[in-house]
């Protein structure tokens, strides 16, 4: 579990948050600038919308105020000009004489609501001059001001921020579900793994995901993972043949001295444990030597294979069978009665070994085996006097048997 | 849907702001300048405005009109009508007792007149194609079309609807108008 460089918490931030980011940052980007495109579209069509409406009421004007010119009677020219005062977007009337004098002259109540606007987009009062059949006999004025454009701006920027929201709520929504549709399988694939890391779990496999690149990559991390459970399980296997290796003899292929004195330790414990008996026999090959001497060491061998199977066939199931020296075997039985049960035991060794063999070279050889018992808790309380105890049975057994031949 | 909403604000703006209506001032008379002629320019102008407004049925918008001077004029001491560009006017004095000298008038300008000589004429005019102005019936109820008539501050006109229903003329409704607004005022 090996740390990573740590950088500053801060520094650090989830995909999900990042795609977050970039969504809103792309749609805020896309709505203001869609926004203020068609508010800028809006403007200016509504400016020259203006500019027409301006220019109609000073036509209308102009028709109006003319008798009023020709008359010289203002009351006839303010009549004149009164339909125009109900348009919006008009800030100031004025009828001149063909002299340039005002004859009247009306300003709107309405305060401009953005002088800057109307100094933009109308600098100059639209005039149209009032023609009697072809000679000018006066002007209509009319100066335009900012309201309808800031109607306009003022609703347009909350139908735009209405929008806004709506357009950001739906993207978030929408970016959300992409994001979960991303970040999910990326979850899935980090949890195998962690858990492969973490667990061992060499059998875990990431599932099919819906992204083509996601899946190429869980592909390729199954891959990767199937390759490592073969180097697992080709290391199980080494280190359990290792592990064979240690505690066993490649000859006969019974366990060792090693697996023997644990063994041993192991169940004198548990007969004592639970107050049983234990008995241990110490089989010797007799004459071995003359065997390797006399026929040669594949001989010696193949008596010690032999007998190690004649052991290995006396054994009842749960007793434990070692070879320990050259020519020494041990066994380990449970439960033994009495000291009749390990003779009997004895008996059955070494009527197999006395049956005859043939060796590699064809002789017919009688083996002979010396076996000496010794039984817990009567012979000796732990192991190692368990195994003096053996040992001297055995001996005893040679010695009987040298005395008598 | 951002444009739809655009076009929605649009539309609401635009019937917004009815400004209230202008407050109409009764008193309105023609600007009449300072000095001896003034008057007298005010209403030789005004007569030619109300001219150059009447639209004759021989469809001859800039043919040659006579004027006949009829009676004394109380306003101007020599009737010149000052038409702006409109049909050349000849002006011609006529007997008051004389209706049948009238034969080549186009326009009957009527001054101080007895009330006879006053019906007669305006007898004489009935169906026929003659525009009538006077400046001697401030109430505009004897019979002529077109009243010039002083005001507080100017001078000012009436029209008689009557007078110019009956007779067989096209006038300009915007001089009708101002007309009646005057007649209110007086």
């Amino acid at each position: 579990m090996s740390k990573r460089p740590s950088h500053p918490e801060t520094a650090r931030t989830t995909l999900q948050k990042l795609l977050s980011r970039f969504h809103f940052g792309i749609t805020l980007f896309a709505v203001a600038l869609s926004g203020l495109t068609i508010l800028l579209a809006g403007v200016t069509a509504l400016r020259g919308h203006a500019d027409r409406t301006l220019e109609l009421a000073a036509e209308l004007g102009a028709y109006g105020t003319e008798p009023a010119l020709v008359f010289n009677d203002p009351q006839a020219a303010r009549e004149g000009i009164e339909p125009l005062t109900g348009i919006p977007g008009i800030a100031r009337l004025r009828v001149l004489d063909d002299r340039g004098r005002a004859l009247t002259e009306w300003t709107s109540p309405g305060e401009d609501p953005a002088p800057l606007l109307t100094r933009l987009f109308f600098p100059h009062p639209f005039s149209v001059p009032v023609r009697r059949n072809g000679s000018v006999i006066g002007t209509v004025e009319i100066w335009g001001n900012s309201s309808t454009l800031t109607d306009y701006v003022r609703l347009g920027m909350l139908a735009g921020l209405a929008c806004l929201l709506v357009t950001a709520c739906g993207t978030i929504i929408l970016a959300r579900r992409f994001e979960y549709e991303l970040v999910k399988p990326l979850n899935e694939i980090a949890t195998v793994a962690h858990d492969v890391r973490l667990h061992r779990r060499f059998d875990k496999r990431v599932q099919t995901l819906p992204i083509a690149e996601l899946d190429r990559l869980g592909g390729d991390i199954n891959a990767l993972l199937d390759e490592l459970q073969g180097w697992q399980g080709h290391m199980e296997d080494e280190r359990a043949m290792l592990a064979h290796r240690a505690s066993h003899d490649p000859l006969t292929a019974m366990p060792n001295r090693a697996a023997f004195d644990e063994q041993l330790d192991r169940r004198v414990r548990a007969a004592r444990l639970r107050g049983e008996r234990l008995a241990l026999l110490f089989i010797d090959a007799d004459n071995f030597k003359a065997v390797n001497d006399g026929f040669g060491h594949a001989a010696g061998d193949a008596v010690l294979v032999a007998l190690s199977n004649c052991i290995k066939e006396a054994l009842r199931p749960g007793d434990f069978a070692a070879r320990i020296g050259g020519d020494e075997f041990v066994v380990l039985a449970d439960t033994i009665d009495g000291a009749g049960d390990a003779a009997a035991l004895a008996d059955r060794f070494r009527a197999c070994a006395d049956a005859p063999m043939t060796l590699p070279g064809g002789d017919i050889y009688h083996a002979s085996v010396s076996v000496g018992a010794a039984v817990y808790p009567d012979d000796g309380s732990d192991a190692a006097a368990l195994l003096t105890a053996a040992d001297a049975s055995m001996y005893a057994d040679k010695l009987s048997k040298g005395s008598q031949g | 849907m951002l444009a739809s909403l655009f076009l929605i604000g649009a539309s609401w703006s635009l019937p917004q702001g009815a400004l209230p209506p202008m407050t109409s001032q009764p008193a309105s008379q023609a600007i009449v300048e300072d000095g001896p002629d003034g008057l007298t320019r005010a209403a030789n102008r005004m007569t030619g405005g109300i001219i150059s407004y009447v639209r004759w049925p021989d469809g001859q918008s800039g043919a040659r009109r006579t004027l006949c001077v009829i009676g004394a004029p109380r306003l101007t001491r020599q009737v010149a009508p000052i038409v702006p560009s409109g049909p050349p006017v000849t002006v011609r004095p006529v007997a008051a007792a004389d209706v049948g000298g009238g034969e080549s008038c186009d326009i009957l300008f009527l001054g101080r007149l007895s009330d006879s000589d006053r019906q007669r004429w305006i007898g004489w005019v009935r169906d026929r194609a003659v525009l009538t102005i006077t400046d001697d019936d401030p109430a505009c109820v004897r019979g002529a079309m077109f009243c010039l008539a002083p005001r507080q501050k100017g001078l000012g006109f009436s029209v008689n609807l009557d007078a110019i229903g009956r007779g067989g003329l096209r006038v300009d409704p915007r001089v009708l108008k101002i007309g009646q607004s005057d007649e209110d005022a007086a």
